[in-house]
Order: structure tokens, then C-alpha cells, then sequence
């Protein structure tokens, strides 16, 4: 993956987490505002309610205190009208009414006019406290007329006691005061006078405003004419806050009912410095003379657990945010992590897969491999376990002998295959100028173990068929015997077993020979067959592969292989395959050639001979009737080998005899030179390098390079104490 | 078989007549053997009528070449017939020798 696609994905990866963050985001925001509209809806409908109870409460407080005072006089009443007769001793009643009561700022006695004529008219005794004094004396009626205000003579007519409208202390303009206006009967329970005490409100202020619901929030008490009497302390509320709540209070009283009293009623408004929204809460109350108690509150405080909330809603939005982008930075994470992972495991399966392609590309993989060719038949399959395999097997053809290997790697997979494509370079290198088995496996035994840092072995076996006479020579090193089929018979190849290569870098190798008759078949393999394992981890075994090879006998070679790996799969089943399956087999068809001539000349071992030599062969090229470049391309293919034996095959100055023997039909030309030397090959004789300079050049291995490319064929073998060496020219 | 040396022109001439097979090259040898001591020339090998030759002869050559390029000189191998001159191609001589 480049690095564009790369930054492509981070980047549509941070643009999705981002959207999740985004959403995530609204939704908790609008979770917040829903659960921020029902709590104001609560608040609200919970406002309301405490406000009207505290309301009651606040009017039972009142009432109370109204009470108090009228008690209060209520004890008094009995000593005025003890005193009636009295006028004099009026003055001292005031005095003590005021006395005993701390909260009255005065009293007065106002006699009905003329109750006692010595007295005049008018007659007021009264007593007013006067600091911490009490002044008593007679009011100056002269000034005040009493008889003209109003209420008194609503109090003497109803005979009933009432609660003054509030008004300034003509004294004090800070204080406000009520009277208590409450009739005084004589013995005949006629109204004679109005005993009226003057209150400070202060303290009904007080009482009005001790525990409240919110602390901003504070109460007002109102006349019914809508004067305030009370309110809250100076310090607490502007003077002139409580006179705009005043006067809004008394624009909505005008505009509704008197039936509507006892009902609260709310108003909401704005404050004038702050913009603050607040509330009025009033009501007018029969329990205390017409009076409206009226609290006051604001937006602030009320909705301040809603407000708390929403912080807290805010706070937790955003630690749940960061949360969210932390999980979602490490979830991001590990998915890159796991498509790193994908890309990473697809790449390591294309190159699996290459390296699978490679791995196959080693082995033979056309049949028939040697189409000319009618004297053999060869099938080979190898069926990888894991993606590439330890297993190998090849063959090829070199001057007319089949060199074939098959071998498994210990282990597999990777390094396996690794030790494989080693072990068959190896084989191949090794076996184009060696055609003995022995020495084959132990070179590459040796190069395994120089480099055999992970101790892996090889099992291997090595066989070298001599087509022209049958004779296979073979090594084993560890690996599963195989088999020969022999008409309907099976039996193993007695090889012995030997170390695997790669584990002992000196080990001798033990070269083993047979023959193998015509129409013999070999049979190769892994231990991928014989322990190929079922379900129940059973094994195909060695009893059951005899088996199967024996009905597949005289099948071709494909037939008993393909035969052979449809029957493990059938046993396999469901099974996971447990090793490389890897078969190959082998049919030895030579064919008896007729000729039509057949000619041969013995020679002493003397390179003078030559010249008779090439006599023969011009003499068998002439009888043949061969063209140009034929007849001098075989007598120099000819001669070279000959002059080659009598050289090497010889020891110097001993004597000895090289038979000649000419076979020909009309497609082919055959000599066979048979000697009775030390065994030598010439075909091991390594290619000349004809690419050095005339330094270097050595100055032999000429005369190999020259049969090898002027004939078709050469092939050596020494059997009964014979140097026997075939050159062959298709004609 | 015939070897025929001449000296003209400042070069030697080696005329080769006949088929240089394996029985004939101890006696070859023996014929090239003051030209290698020589060497002192450049040496012209005639193969107009030099119809086969085996390894045995080629190896002489080879020597002679190596002898003569040694002391500064060359081998011109001159009229190689199709057969011969395939002989060279196979060995690799003609990358050796001058080919005329």
C-alpha cells in the first residue's frame, strides 16, 4: 500500500470519526435540551406549588402575629373599660398597653365625642414610645380631629376591629405604621370609643421575610388598597424595587375581580438592571384583613438547579466527548492496525503465492516430459500441505541416463521450501557432471550441512538409470524405500536407509545397484502418502499403499498416481492435510532396436590405429550412404572417444583392446566401444570453457566437447567389468 | 597427410594437406615444434586442403598458438573447409586464432 492511499485513509478515517464525534455530539445536546425542557417544566409546575404553600405559610405567619397584637389588646380591654369611668386614668392604660407590648409604637384611646363633656368635645389619651421612653399625653385633638378619618367611625358603626391602611410615622418617615383600630364597649356593650395601636411594621417585615424559599427571593405585604406595609429590610431590597413591585402589583390588581382574591395570581417581569427575569407571586388573603402578601422571585435562583444541571450536562458532554474521541482514536487505531494487518497478511499470501508458483515452476511439470522418448513413462505430483512445501521431486535425462530425486524437508512452509529449493539446485548442479548417486547425495549432504544453521534435514533419495542397459544405480538417505511393481508383485527397493542429509556433514553414503527389468515401474514418494491421517488420526499406512499401487499395476503412470492421490483424498476426507503429498512414478519401457547393419572392429589400445579406425567408420558411413557433414562429423565423434579410452582407460605402456561395434537401421547410427580398463567415464569429463583466452585454455577436455555436440547421444555405463560407452546419430 | 613449412614475407607458412587425425598428431608435433621454440614470426596456417582434424590436432595447434602469442605474434588460420571450420566454431578456436 503507498503512501498516498496511506494518508487517503487516515484522512477518510479522521473524517468519520469526526462525524461520529459531531453526532455524538448533537445527540447529547439534544438529549440535554429535552431533559432541560421537562426539568424547567417541573421547576415551573414545583415553582407554583411552593410558591402557594409558602404563600399559605407566609399568611398563617402574619395571621399569627395579627393575632398576637389582638390578644394582646384583648387583655388590655378589660382594664379600658375599667377605667372608662375614669377619663384620667386613661392615660395610664396607654402607657401600660404600650409598655407591655414592645412591638407597639403607641396607643391611643379616641373617646366618641362628647362621652365626656367636662373633657370637651374630644377626648384622646395616648402614649407613644419616644426612644426608649413612652410619652403619654393628650393628643392634641384641636389639630388632629380624629372623628374625621374615615375608618373610625367605620369601626364605631360596624363595630368591628380593623387594620388601618399603612402610612408614614408623622415622626419617623422611614417607618411605616398600621393602626389597629378595635372597638371599646361600656357596660351597656356600646361602642364609646376606638382603641387604636400603632404598629411598626418593621417587624411584621420581619416576620414576613424569615426563611425564604430562594435567598433573592423576599415578600411584600400589601394593604388592600394596595399600599405596601411591609416589606423586606432596606438593606436587602432597594427602596425602590419594592415601589415598582408595588405599583405592578396594583396595575394588575385593578384589572381583575375582587371574586379572583384567594387565588394566586403570578406576574413575570424583567428586571430593569440586570434583565433578569423574575416572578410576582400574589395573593389577596381574607384570613388578614384584605391584605395581599406578594413574594418575589427571580429566574436566577429558581431555575438555579436546572442551571446546575446544565453545567453538569455541559461537563459531562464534553468528558463524554473525550471519551468518545479517545475510544475512537484507539478504535481507529487498531483498525488501521488490523488493515495494516489485512495488507500485510495479503501481501505475505501473494508472495506465498508466488513463491507457491516459483516453488512449482522447479518441478517437471509438462508430461510427457520426453515425448520422443518410448522407453519410459514418468508422472510426478506434489500436492503442498501449507501454501508452499518441503517436499520436491525431478528428473531429467543426461547422456541417456534418468537421474530422478524425490526428498522432504523436515518442517514446513517457508523454510522448508527454503532447504528444498537449496536441496534441488543442489541436485541439479551436482548431477549434470555426476551421474553417481553416492557421491551426488554426499556433495550435497556436505553443502546442506555448511550451511545448515536451522538444523533442518532432508530425506532423499537419488536414483541414476542406465537406460541402455537398465541398471540403476541409487542412493537413500533416510527416505521412505520405494517401491517396484513388478508385473502384479509390489515390494520395496531394498535401499538402505542411511542419515537424512544435513545432519552429519561426512557421512558416506552407500551406493546401492540393481537392475531394472523392461516394463518395471517405480513407484516414489513422501511420507505424505503412508502418513496421510484421517479424522480420527489414522494413517493411509504402508499396507494400504501396497494395496492401492498393486491394483494400479499395470496402469500407466498417471493413472496409478492420479489413482493413488483420488484414494488418500477419499481417506483424508474433511481432515486438515498434515505434510506434502508427493508422488512419482516411474515405467521403465526400454524397446529392442533392429538393425540393419551391424559391423565391428577390435583395436589395440595405439592411437596409431587410429588410422583403421577411421577406416572402419568411412567404410560403415559410405555402406550407409550418409551426406555431408554426416560421415566426417561421426569419424571424428568416433575417433575422439576411441583415442579417449585408449588414453585413459589404460594404464601407460599396458596393453589392452578397444572393440568397436557399429549398429545401424535407417534412423539410427549406434557405435558401442567396449573396453576392458579401469572405469572410466568420459561422459563425467567436464565441458570445456570454450569462452577463456589462449592462456587459460587447457589444453584438454577437447575432444568430449566435440562428441557431445556432433552426436545425439552418449551414455556410459561399466557393468561386467566393462568400460561400455554409446554414441548415438539419428541418420 | 602433409605439413609443408615455408618462410616468405617475413611469416611463416604452414601448409596442411591431407586428414590430421589422432595417428598423424605425434608427427604434427614433431613438425611444429621449432615453430613454437621460434615463435618469432607470425605464422600462417594454410588449410586449403586440410580436410579433417581431430582434437589431437587442434590441441597442437593450441600450443603452437599459445608459443607464438606469447613472443608478440599470431596464427592466422587461413582456408578452414565447412567441416574444419565447424570443429573451430564447436571448440571455440576461432575465437583463438585469426580465421582468413
Amino acid at each position: 500500500m503507498n503512501k498516498s492511499q496511506n494518508s487517503r485513509w487516515k484522512a477518510l478515517g479522521a473524517k468519520t470519526s469526526v462525524a461520529i464525534l459531531i453526532t455524538a455530539a448533537l445527540l447529547m445536546m439534544m438529549l440535554s435540551a429535552v431533559q432541560s425542557y421537562f426539568a424547567r417544566q417541573q421547576i415551573c409546575a414545583n415553582l407554583e406549588l411552593n410558591t402557594e404553600k409558602e404563600l399559605v405559610i407566609k399568611t398563617q405567619k402574619i395571621k399569627y402575629s395579627l393575632e398576637s397584637v389582638e390578644s394582646a389588646l384583648q387583655n388590655h380591654l378589660y382594664d379600658i373599660e375599667q377605667s372608662l369611668p375614669y377619663p384620667d386614668s386613661l392615660f395610664s392604660v396607654t402607657r401600660r398597653i404600650v409598655e407591655q407590648n414592645p412591638n407597639f409604637d403607641g396607643c391611643c384611646i379616641a373617646m366618641i365625642p362628647d362621652y365626656y363633656p367636662e373633657k370637651g368635645r374630644l377626648f384622646q389619651p395616648c402614649s407613644y414610645r419616644n426612644g426608649q421612653t413612652i410619652d403619654t399625653y393628650m393628643y392634641d385633638v384641636e389639630k388632629y380631629d380624629y372623628t374625621q378619618i374615615d375608618y373610625f367611625y367605620f369601626a364605631v358603626d360596624n363595630d368591628t376591629a380593623y387594620w388601618s391602611e399603612p402610612y408614614r410615622d408623622p415622626d419617623d418617615s422611614l417607618v411605616t405604621l398600621v393602626t389597629y383600630n378595635f372597638p371599646v364597649h361600656d357596660q351597656n356593650n356600646r361602642v364609646v370609643a376606638i382603641l387604636g395601636v400603632d404598629i411598626n411594621t418593621e417587624w411584621l417585615g420581619y416576620v414576613l421575610n424569615s426563611h425564604d424559599q430562594y435567598l433573592s427571593s423576599y415578600e411584600l405585604l400589601l394593604s388592600g388598597k394596595g399600599r405596601l406595609i411591609c416589606g423586606p429590610d432596606a438593606a436587602d431590597v432597594k427602596h425602590q424595587e419594592v415601589k415598582e413591585m408595588v405599583e405592578m402589583i396594583n396595575d394588575t390588581t385593578l384589572e381583575r375581580s375582587l371574586s379572583q382574591s384567594g387565588r394566586c395570581t403570578i406576574l413575570t417581569f424583567i428586571d430593569k438592571e440586570d434583565g433578569e427575569k423574575g416572578y410576582v407571586f400574589y395573593k389577596t388573603s381574607h384570613l388578614i384583613a384584605p391584605w395581599q402578601i406578594a413574594i418575589i422571585c427571580y429566574d436566577d435562583e429558581v431555575f438555579a438547579p436546572l442551571k446546575k444541571m446544565r453545567r453538569r450536562n455541559i461537563l459531562l458532554t464534553l468528558l463524554g466527548m473525550l471519551i468518545l474521541s479517545f475510544i475512537i482514536m484507539r478504535s481507529a487505531r487498531s483498525i488501521y492496525k488490523l488493515r495494516d494487518a489485512n495488507a500485510e497478511k495479503e501481501r505475505i499470501d501473494s508472495e506465498l503465492m508466488i513463491a507457491k508458483n516459483i516453488q512449482m515452476n522447479m518441478l517437471p511439470k509438462t508430461y510427457p516430459p520426453f515425448p520422443d522418448r518410448n522407453d519410459l513413462d514418468i508422472y510426478g505430483s506434489l500436492v503442498p500441505a501449507k501454501m508452499v512445501g518441503g517436499d520436491l521431486y525431478d528428473f531429467f535425462i543426461r547422456d541417456e541416463k534418468l537421474y530422478f530425486c524425490i526428498g522432504d524437508v523436515s518442517g514446513k512452509s517457508v523454510p522448508a521450501a527454503l532447504v528444498m529449493a537449496v536441496t534441488h539446485s543442489l541436485f541439479l548442479s551436482i548431477s549434470s557432471h555426476e551421474s553417481n548417486p553416492a557421491r551426488i547425495m554426499q556433495s550435497i549432504n556436505e553443502s546442506l550441512c555448511h550451511s545448515n544453521e536451522s538444523n533442518m534435514f532432508v530425506t532423499f533419495f537419488i536414483g541414476v538409470l542406465d537406460l541402455p542397459t537398465g541398471i540403476m544405480r541409487y542412493c537413500n538417505a533416510g527416505h521412505n524405500p520405494p517401491l517396484i511393481v513388478k508385473g502384479d508383485s509390489v515390494e520395496f527397493l531394498p535401499a538402505k536407509a542411511n542419515l537424512p542429509m544435513g545432519v552429519i556433514d561426512d557421512k558416506d553414503y552407500l551406493l546401492q545397484q540393481e537392475t531394472v527389468e523392461p516394463e518395471t515401474m517405480i513407484v516414489l514418494y513422501t511420507d505424505g502418502l503412508t502418513e496421510a491421517k484421517n479424522m480420527k488420526r489414522k494413517q493411509f499406512g504402508v499396507e494400504r499403499t501396497f494395496k492401492d499401487v498393486k491394483e494400479c499395476h499395470d496402469a500407466t503412470a498417471k493413472q496409478l498416481i492420479e489413482s493413488i492421490t483420488k484414494k488418500v483424498n477419499a481417506f483424508v476426507g474433511e481432515a486438515e492435510p498434515s505434510d506434502d503429498l508427493t508422488l512419482l512414478a516411474i515405467r521403465y519401457t526400454p524397446k529392442e532396436e533392429s538393425w540393419t547393419l551391424s559391423r565391428s572392429i577390435t583395436l589395440e589400445n595405439d592411437v596409431s590405429q587410429v588410422t583403421e579406425l577411421n577406416r572402419f567408420v568411412q567404410s560403415v558411413t559410405e555402406e550407409l550412404q550418409l551426406g555431408k557433414p554426416l560421415p566426417k562429423q561421426i569419424k571424428l565423434a568416433v575417433e575422439e572417444v576411441v583415442v579417449n579410452i585408449m588414453e585413459y582407460a589404460y594404464m601407460p605402456d599396458t596393453k589392452g583392446i578397444v572393440k568397436v561395434e557399429a549398429l545401424a537401421n535407417d534412423k539410427l547410427l549406434r557405435f558401442i566401444l567396449t573396453d576392458s580398463g579401469r572405469p572410466f567415464d568420459p561422459t563425467s569429463i567436464s565441458r570445456a570453457d570454450t569462452t577463456l583466452t589462449v592462456e587459460d585454455r587447457p589444453i584438454g577436455g577437447l575432444g568430449i566437447l566435440l562428441v557431445r555436440n556432433l552426436m545425439d547421444s552418449i551414455n556410459y555405463e561399466r557393468a561386467n567389468g566393462q568400460n561400455i560407452l554409446r554414441i548415438e546419430k539419428k541418420i | 597427410m602433409n605439413t609443408t613449412i615455408t618462410e616468405t614475407d617475413g611469416k611463416y607458412t604452414v601448409t596442411l594437406e591431407g586428414e590430421l587425425d589422432t595417428a598423424y598428431a605425434l608427427e604434427f608435433d614433431e613438425a611444429m615444434k621449432p615453430l613454437r621454440e621460434l615463435a618469432d614470426k607470425e605464422v600462417v596456417i594454410d588449410c586449403t586442403n586440410l580436410e579433417y582434424i581431430a582434437s589431437s590436432g587442434l590441441r597442437i595447434l593450441l600450443g603452437l598458438l599459445k608459443s607464438v602469442k606469447a613472443k608478440g605474434n599470431k596464427v592466422v588460420m587461413r582456408n578452414l573447409n565447412d567441416e574444419v571450420f565447424e570443429v573451430f566454431r564447436i571448440t571455440g578456436f576461432i575465437d583463438l586464432f585469426d580465421i582468413e
